[in-house]
């Protein structure tokens, strides 16, 4: 970094030595971070590094607990709140849409600032107008009396984005925007982006997709475990390079090789499996095994597995377990056979976020075990065990698992399946929202649970990582299965050939 | 690195502390005060007094608190009080005008239990399987359970026999202490000990935290919830024994009237969350007690019993206000 005077009167933005502890547990050391006029900067890092808490500091939804934060020249008060902070001209658009679905597009936009008549009613006519314009300089047509429950994602995110441009905003925090966009919406949202900063208007954009930041992003800023490490020119690095800063050590991409164990060992069994939303689905999985299921968004690879775990009833079709028939019609029956699942939305069904990580790791060994209480010793040595096995960073076993960040809480979601010892364990999306180092644990993790026996199946949208981790890929298209292929026989094109049935 | 990490432990478990109990020094704070404000209030006599009489709520508090840690709600528990005490006060007298007075007076105290508990049973039932809101079934259960003491009663009065060996139970004490509060006392120990240290307890949490998880973690979640209302309600029978038996009488219009906000008022003074998912029954007993103590002190005082909702009112807001913070 330069430390020139000159250079200081040309920042927009000037964190410096930002820290923030939750807990007594300090997650941000001291961290500095600029950003210019009109650039769109990367901001990188594991899960747990710092990103979304500093973004949060800077927004002011934490209270900073050290350093200072210089926008503009201006000191902002370390106590100011997001009201004040969106006053200087800094908005954020979080993860999660924060829209009120029975609102209107314009209600939406101007909500708490609507335009008011001289006689104090609401000036809706000036409201549209306004919405209007505001939704065209993003190129967008969408009519400002929708309520925005009739929207798609991608236009719900473009009415985020308009309300947030609408606070003549000079500074634009996006948390993981294109996590709900399909590839031509992102691209779409891209040039956006690129036309914002033209127009002067900084952008921090946090992504966990490499890719899109080579894409458009001028700078990346890298943190790891609460500090700053280093800040990069996109021109001058490589997404390689970048995941390397991320994790602190070589990422390796490699493929896992053919299913090596005994064929006929077949632990589960799926056998014609149809309702609404399925087509006679038949498939089987080995001891050992680790198989994906591919396909795009609606091909009902969810439903089949919530068929296995006894959540959802078909019409017709049975599970074998062992070669075995077995009733499976609630999730009780599928843990006496064995059967884990980790859900697609942890923080809907897969844990308890204002319970702490010893519970949630518990619950299901608890449920197998017999007696009235809870084996206190058994339960401790338990989840000390997880903690350590599976690399849980946190404050203690009973840190509330709403305070862990996302790869963290995977992984006491994942726990809860490894202490009651599944034989059979589905995995539905088990890096979304994960960043690459946890990805990278969490597949060792798979790999070793696999060599130790257990039957893994895997829902995944994400090509690298059916490519990666699986010996065997199932591809579903609306409801039938269109194909299988083996490690060997695997490339991206043939799978979304599959996928997309052509 | 040594020395930091323990004193972010002792930073740690000191804020663990006062969020789990900043109620306790709350209410050490409320007897000092209330001490000095009346010097009667702190005679054995009358503090004595106090836990005599807000533990027949703060039994009912008990039951609730496992329901509201499970994310419910029963609104049908003062009602419930009174029907189940109509049935103990009618066999009462039935059963001691035939005979021996000891003895039999244990069918009446089953049959009340039974009754309480059934209608406990009954909420849970319509609760979980025809999937309705627990504010408008306990409600509902409620108020059928009221006019159905009043129907039984013909809207007045009905008096039991007042035996010694009946009136001991809410009027008597063991080495001077309440036998409600010592019941009270009972009760949540044993509970407490349930929720904390069973599989059972820890489901109640599950299940208030987030149901979809309880569920996709194999908890039974329908029977857990089921459970936590006859627990509600089987503490309401024990209630209703000690109610009846303080009395001898039961009154259709009166027994029992506004017990459940009373007791819904003690949990959540005690800091348990109506969001389900959080509390602890420590904070409950604190939460009953400190109730009694504002009961007494309006007494005390001489502050018309009309204010009495007014100062609850402002118990709650200042309860509430105080936790907070924890969230």
């Amino acid at each position: 970094m330069i430390e020139e005077n000159g250079e200081t009167m040309s920042k927009l933005l000037k964190m410096q030595g930002i820290c923030k502890s939750f807990y007594g547990v300090e997650v941000l050391h001291g961290v500095d971070f600029e950003v210019e006029k009109g650039e769109i900067r990367a901001l990188c890092g594991e899960n747990g590094a710092g990103k979304s808490t500093l973004m949060k500091v800077l927004s002011g939804i934490h209270e900073q607990e050290g350093g200072e934060v210089i926008y503009n020249g201006e000191q902002i008060k370390p106590t100011a709140d997001p009201l004040e902070v969106q006053s200087h001209g800094i908005s954020m658009i979080h993860q999660e849409l924060n829209l009120f679905d029975d609102l209107t597009v314009a209600q939406n936009i101007f909500l708490c600032r609507e335009p008011r008549k001289a006689n104090g009613l609401i000036d809706f006519g000036k409201m549209y107008r306004e919405s209007v314009r505001l939704l065209e300089r993003l190129g967008e047509k969408i009519d400002p009396r929708t309520p925005v429950r009739e929207l798609k994602i991608a236009q719900k995110q473009m009415v985020e984005i308009a309300k947030a441009i609408s606070f003549n905003v000079e500074l634009l925090v996006m948390d993981e925007p294109t996590a709900v966009l399909t590839g031509k919406e992102t691209e779409i949202m891209f040039n956006l982006m690129r036309n914002l900063s033209e127009d002067g208007i900084a952008i921090i954009y946090i992504s966990h997709r490499l890719k899109e930041i080579t894409d458009v992003c001028h700078t990346v800023t890298v943190l790891r475990d609460g500090s700053y490490i280093d800040t990069k020119n996109v021109a001058e690095v490589t997404e390689k390079d970048i995941a390397t800063l991320m994790v602190g050590r070589e990422v390796h991409h490699s493929s896992i090789g053919d299913f090596s164990g005994d064929e006929e060992d077949v632990i589960l069994e799926v056998k014609g499996v149809t309702d609404n939303m399925l087509n006679d689905v038949n498939f089987s999985v080995r001891r050992g095994e680790i198989i994906c299921f591919s396909g795009l968004v609606g091909a009902g690879r969810t439903e089949l597995m919530e068929v296995v775990f006894g959540i959802r009833h078909p019409e017709k079709g049975e599970v074998l377990l062992e070669g075995k028939p077995v009733s499976v019609k609630s999730a009780i029956d599928a843990i006496r056979c064995d059967i884990g699942l980790v859900t697609e939305d942890r923080k809907d069904t897969g844990l308890v976020l204002c319970r702490d990580i010893t519970e949630n790791s518990n619950y299901v060994f608890w449920r197998k075990t017999p007696g009235f209480f809870r084996n206190a010793k058994k339960t401790k040595s338990n989840t000390d065990g997880m903690i350590d096995r599976l690399n849980i960073r946190c404050a203690g076993a009973q840190q509330d698992v709403a305070n862990l960040s996302g790869g963290n809480q995977q992984k006491v979601a994942l726990a809860k399946w490894l202490i009651s010892d599944a034989k059979v364990l589905i995995l539905d999306e088990p890096t979304r929202g994960v960043d690459v180092g946890a990805r990278q644990e969490i597949y060792q993790i798979i790999r070793e649970l696999a060599e130790s026996g257990m039957a893994i199946v895997i829902v995944s949208s994400d090509m690298q990582e059916v490519m990666n981790i699986s010996q065997r890929v199932v591809v579903m298209h609306e409801g039938r299965k269109t194909g299988e292929l083996k490690c060997s026989q695997m490339n991206e094109e043939k799978i979304m050939y599959l996928a997309t049935n052509v | 690195m040594e020395e930091l990490k323990r004193r972010n432990r002792f930073i740690e478990l000191s804020s663990k502390l006062w969020k789990n109990y900043s109620i306790v020094v709350v209410f050490f704070v409320i007897l000092l005060i209330c001490g000095i404000a009346a010097p009667r209030f702190l005679r054995p006599n009358n503090l004595l007094n106090i836990l005599r009489n807000t533990s027949i709520v703060g039994i009912i508090a008990i039951g609730m608190t496992f329901v509201i840690i499970a994310g419910g709600i029963d609104l049908s528990s003062g009602a419930t009080l009174a029907t189940s005490g109509a049935a103990l006060i009618a066999l009462q007298k039935l059963v001691t005008e035939a005979g021996d007075p000891a003895m039999p007076l244990i069918i009446p105290i089953v049959v009340c239990l039974t009754i309480s508990t059934g209608i406990g049973f009954a909420n849970g039932i319509i609760i979980t399987k025809a999937k309705l809101p627990p504010f408008i079934v306990t409600l509902a259960v409620g108020i059928i359970a009221r006019s159905v003491v009043m129907y039984f009663c013909r809207g007045a009065t009905i008096m039991g026999n007042r035996i010694p060996t009946f009136t001991n139970i809410g009027n008597g004490s063991v080495f001077s202490i309440p036998i409600p509060f010592i019941v009270a006392i009972l009760l949540a120990v044993i509970l407490h000990v349930i929720l904390t240290r069973s599989k059972f307890g820890t489901y109640v949490f599950a299940v208030g935290g987030n149901e979809n998880a309880a569920r996709y973690s194999g908890i039974k979640v329908d029977r857990i919830k089921i459970i936590t209302y006859m627990l509600v309600g089987f503490c309401t029978g024990v209630a209703a024994v000690i109610e009846m038996s303080r009395m001898a009488a039961v009154a259709a219009t009166s027994s029992g009237m506004q017990y459940e906000f009373e007791a819904i008022t003690a949990v959540i003074v005690g800091g348990t969350s109506l969001n389900g998912g959080k509390g602890r029954l420590v904070g409950t007993i604190v939460g009953f007690i400190i109730l009694g103590i504002v009961n007494n002190m309006m007494i005390m005082l001489n502050i018309s019993p009309y204010l009495s909702g007014a100062v609850k009112g402002a118990v709650i807001l200042f309860a509430v206000l105080l936790q907070r913070r924890d969230r």
